[in-house]
């Protein structure tokens, strides 16, 4: 999924020639010790990821509910009718839709909001704690929190309406089927913006002064060093912050569920997520949530792999 | 070392603009003293607008839940008429310091099976060779794709009809015991560490575990931090789960009993909307103090990421 | 890659299908209908119920000691059914819930979480009893008594007397029978600047909003009919249409907002109106100088039109091991004495139907509270049908478009929602 995946420097993993020897030729060098490692986190997917994964699946080809535990009921196998459920709901490929229109919106923003902010904080500046600490808090505050919060500045009588006077958008923000959306694209970009800032904090250190020395000798001003240096340099990490942001993106729920009251207006806002919430949890109809939400991970599979090919162009 | 990468800057005639490409340097520019710039002062403004559009939501946030009233309008960004009600209405109702004890073991116990397994992990995966290394990697991807949601239902009557871990610390950490995100840092980052780093140690023998704490780790710091960080908001804040599990209101965190508080807001309290803003208060002030206290353990200059292109 | 994940988890299968699970076992049902010992019971999280609650199981703890009975608040999120069918399908319910919404009762009882109290030596007979006729709405399609219909929070309309004065308007005799009269009134509230809105119902996409909306005023207009007769979607004739265009041209003219109101409108005056039960009185009486109206009609309301009830029942828990205990206990808090404490505390009417004669006292002392006791007796219910609801879901959908946003004709509307309502019915029929 990410860029230099494998690329490995050449000398890794060829054996030492001090001890090479020792291991019978075959088995490559930290073996042992690499399977030891990852034995704890393999075991933790297994039973907390793997378990549950194979259950909604199996759920997804069954009709389906839970019930009190002891008591038996039929769960026939239903092959594809879950999943022609799915395709045939108006309201699941309205979704997806939201899904689309929160991507184009909130991805790109994120990439260049937080790759600018990171370079000028990244230089030596006073009271950089601070702004540091400033694009965090969003970050660290739960969604339920600034939900609230922004439901009172953005409502038909709030805070930025009263500004604005006049030029409020009518119907306000978060009850106009057109704003509904964007204006959840623009909160998750806002929330999660310090975050990728930090990726890419982490990422302009691996940055050699040099290049940016040699761009200055050939007569590069800031901004053409910051084309022609900075975003070459971190590609890599464009790469994950984008991947980062579909994977937030596609698995919206808490903010159409609080922030635009339920998906409103009119579906307008729905998520594929929420969907699944209300159907799975709401309506007690697990297989049909199970079934939507393979089909959501087979959408994020290749709206990552899309994007993936769109940041690495040019390697 | 290379902690940070400021360009240095062509040397310029006062009068052109500093963001012309065409500026020709004369010579190898010697580093400005002192000298407030027009570029420096965008920085400035860019970075202050930025803060404050950050911060005050967070502002009016503070500021709303000490208010008596709290509307919509103009005025209620102004701290005006201020009072603790809002918070002793939370606390009357819910008893905080035990919520705030069951997030806090929740989130800690977290925080170092991350640390400890996902540190294990990710170098692993950067920096070791082993049958299975691929399809691991392949997992912990897809692993990060799925919806937390698709698997809650599922994962639900498994840990609490059959692993039986209801109204349990472990069943509330389990399914975020190591954060897969935080080993996809580690990897990433143990990645950009040459090979050579570590030859020597194991040509003297070194085990990969004491490699891993006395070579990799120190370097790492960074990454450390940006995956505490980034692993402390998921159980701090989380809901849905907790929600689920816990039975007994004693066990609740905070997220979950504040929760319930709202859903109980109406003919409690006289100010709803002010009790709301300060449950979000509650819960949202540790995780920030948390962090500012982090903070200046990592933004001195001194970031070491060890290595240099 | 794909590859690589595809034999991921193909392995990952292999693994999952080796962990084995211990299934927890439910109560033998003929064992646990004969024993007794402690028990825990839920509360909504309702200050002055959780205040009777308690009272009630000291009361009892006192005379029974061998059999203790715990009570704590339902763990409630938004709302207390996610809680409840999330701890059936674990087997971690209490033995009873005081606070079972009529709505969930079918999908509980499709998940073999309820017991039927029906089966019971004196259940039926216990039932009829206490609440006489009330009670037929509550039988399950199967004719068992699932729940015991415990209280009814009838749904009318409250306003705020200081706003109506400000708008000029006469605060002991509001215009409001009518909905020619209502909508007058409403412009009147919000053009005189008094209120921001006539009335605020919450415009958001829940299954359960239609009840505090569509649904009272649909039970006047209708003289009492349900959503769903006989099997069939019943609310898509001149009634429901009339309901549907009153409620629409309330949003047309931007007298009921289309906006949820993050807060409590009523209560920060924001609002003059709001349709709520008789609890509301105890939690506005500080805040809010309130009077009582019924809900409005086409042809003008009356003190005697049936309404909504919002009415919620005590249910018994199929992981309850005691549930001889639970029974008692349920019959215990349900009598006449604890109803009586329990009108008194909460001012939530007990589902009996001589209410007002039974407790005369206490209406003597509390006239507000006496309208609602009058609507009371002629209360209707969410229909008691498997797919409730997906029914009201659909519903609401359907209203939020029309109604709320006005994107479809009203007509179009009701007539969409019906034949949708209809299809799932047949669906859930045919299961």
């Amino acid at each position: 999924m990410t860029v230099n995946l494998e690329s490995a420097p050449a000398v890794r993993g060829s054996g030492t020639p001090a001890r090479a020897a020792a291991s019978a030729g075959r088995r490559r060098f930290g073996s042992r010790a690499g399977a030891l490692f990852v034995t704890p986190y393999a075991l933790f997917v297994v039973f907390v990821f793997a378990v549950p994964l194979v259950y909604t699946v199996w759920i997804s080809f069954h009709r389906f509910y839970f019930t009190a535990p002891g008591t038996h009921v039929d769960s026939p196998w239903v092959g594809l009718s879950n999943y022609r459920d799915v395709f045939t709901d108006p309201v699941v490929g309205q979704a997806f839709l939201n899904i689309l229109v929160f991507l184009v919106i909130n991805v790109p923003l994120t990439v260049g909001l937080s790759l600018v902010l990171a370079t000028a904080l990244n230089a030596k500046i006073r009271f950089r704690s601070f702004f540091r600490a400033a694009y965090y808090v969003p970050y660290v505050t739960a969604s339920v929190a600034l939900v609230a919060v922004w439901q009172f500045l953005f409502g038909s009588d709030g805070f930025v309406n009263h500004l604005l006077g006049p030029l409020a958008p009518n119907p306000s923000w978060l009850v106009n089927s057109h704003l509904a959306m964007p204006m959840i694209a623009v909160f998750v970009t806002w929330k999660q913006l310090g975050f990728f800032v930090m990726l890419y904090l982490a990422a302009l250190q691996n940055i050699g002064n040099e290049l940016y020395e040699a761009a200055s000798v050939d007569g590069a001003g800031r901004i053409r060093q910051f084309f022609t240096v900075t975003v070459p340099g971190v590609r890599p990490a464009t790469t994950l912050v984008a991947i980062y942001a579909i994977i937030t993106g596609a698995n919206l729920f808490s903010e159409p569920y609080l922030l635009t009251g339920g998906g409103g207006p009119d579906n307008s806002s729905v998520s594929p997520v929420l969907l699944m919430y209300q159907k799975g949890i709401e309506q007690a109809h697990p297989d049909f949530a199970a079934a939507l939400g393979v089909v959501l991970v087979a959408f994020v599979l290749v709206v990552s792999l899309a994007a993936r090919k769109f940041t690495e162009r040019g390697n | 070392m290379t902690a940070s990468a400021k360009p240095p800057q062509p040397q310029l005639q006062p009068q052109s603009p500093p963001q012309s490409p065409q500026s020709q340097p004369q010579a190898p520019a010697p580093r400005p003293r002192r000298r407030v710039r027009p570029g420096r002062i965008a920085q400035y403004v860019l970075l202050s607008l930025g803060a404050l559009v950050f911060l005050f939501p967070f502002y009016y946030m503070l500021v709303g839940s000490f208010r008596g009233t709290t509307a919509g309008d103009l005025s209620s960004a102004v701290p005006t008429g201020l009072t603790g009600g809002n918070y002793s209405a939370i606390n009357g109702a819910i008893s905080l310091g035990r919520s705030l004890l069951n997030s806090g073991i929740m989130t800690i116990g977290v925080l170092v099976c991350t640390l400890v397994f996902g540190l294990l992990a990710g170098y692993a995966l950067a920096q070791l060779r082993f049958r299975g290394r691929g399809t691991v990697f392949a997992v912990l991807l897809l692993v990060q794709m799925v919806p937390f949601q698709l698997l809650t239902l599922p994962l639900y009557v498994l840990v609490v009809r059959d692993y039986g871990l209801g109204d349990n610390y472990l069943g509330m950490m389990l399914p975020f015991a190591i954060n897969s995100t935080a080993v996809f840092l580690f990897r990433q980052f143990f990645l950009t560490m040459p090979q050579s780093l570590f030859e020597a140690a194991r040509i003297d023998g070194a085990s990969e575990l004491r490699i891993l704490f006395r070579i990799a780790l120190p370097m790492a710091r960074p990454a450390v931090l940006t995956a505490l960080l980034l692993t402390f908001i998921g159980p701090w804040n989380e809901f849905l789960w907790p929600f689920l599990v816990t039975k007994k209101s004693t066990m609740e965190p905070l997220a979950v009993s504040l929760a319930s508080f709202l859903s109980n807001l109406q003919g409690t309290v006289s100010n709803p909307a002010g009790a709301l803003l300060a449950g979000a208060c509650v819960l949202a002030v540790p995780a920030v103090a948390l962090f500012v206290l982090f903070q200046r353990h990592f933004t001195s200059t001194d970031i070491d990421s060890g290595v240099k292109g | 890659m794909l590859r690589r994940t595809a034999y991921a988890l193909l392995v990952l299968a292999t693994l999952a299908g080796t962990a084995t699970a211990c299934a927890r076992t439910s109560p033998d049902a003929a064992t646990a209908d004969r024993a007794r010992g402690p028990i825990t019971i839920w509360l909504s999280n309702n200050a002055q119920e959780v205040q009777w609650g308690d009272a009630m199981v000291a009361a009892w703890n006192k005379a029974h000691p061998d059999q203790h009975v715990t009570a704590q608040q339902i763990p409630a999120g938004k709302t207390s059914e996610e809680a409840i069918s999330a701890s059936i399908i674990a087997g971690t319910s209490a033995c009873l819930v005081f606070n079972t919404s009529p709505a969930a009762v079918p999908t509980f009882q499709k998940q073999n979480g309820l017991v039927p109290l029906s089966d019971f030596p004196d259940g039926d007979a216990y039932i009829a009893r206490r609440s006489g006729a009330l009670a037929d709405q509550y039988r399950s399609t199967d004719g068992k008594f699932y729940q015991l219909p415990w209280k009814s929070n009838p749904v009318m309309i409250l306003y705020n007397k200081k706003l109506f004065g400000k708008a000029g308007l006469d605060p002991n005799h509001p215009q409001l029978s009518t909905y020619s009269q209502f909508l007058r009134t409403s412009r009147k509230l919000v053009r005189s600047g008094a209120a921001q809105a006539a009335i605020w119902p919450s415009p958001s996409s829940d299954f359960f909003q239609p009840w505090y909306d569509f649904y009272p005023a649909f039970a006047a207009a209708s003289g009492g009919r349900q959503l769903v007769e006989n099997g069939r979607a019943d609310f898509d004739d001149p009634a429901g249409r009339q309901v549907a265009a009153f409620w629409r041209e309330l949003y047309a003219e931007k007298l009921a907002p289309q906006e949820a109101y993050p807060g409590d409108s009523l209560a920060d005056g924001k609002a003059a109106m709001a349709t709520v039960g008789p609890w509301a009185i105890a939690a506005y009486k500080d805040s809010v100088d309130l009077g009582v109206v019924p809900v409005p009609t086409a042809k003008g309301s009356s003190a005697t039109e049936p309404t909504f009830s919002d009415e919620k029942s005590a249910a018994m828990f199929s992981a309850c091991r005691n549930r001889a205990t639970a029974w008692d206990l349920l019959k215990f808090a349900t009598s006449s004495a604890e109803d009586g404490r329990f009108l008194q505390t909460t001012g939530q009417m007990p589902m009996r139907e001589d209410l007002t004669t039974r407790y005369a006292s206490y209406f003597k002392a509390n006239p507000t509270y006496k309208a609602f006791a009058e609507q009371a007796r002629h209360v209707i219910e969410v229909p008691n049908v498997p797919g409730s609801v997906d029914i009201w879901q659909a519903f609401r959908d359907d209203w939020t478009k029309s109604v709320i946003f006005g994107r479809e004709s009203t007509d179009a509307a009701l007539s969409d929602a019906s034949s949708q309502i209809d299809k799932l019915l047949n669906e859930y029929e045919g299961q």
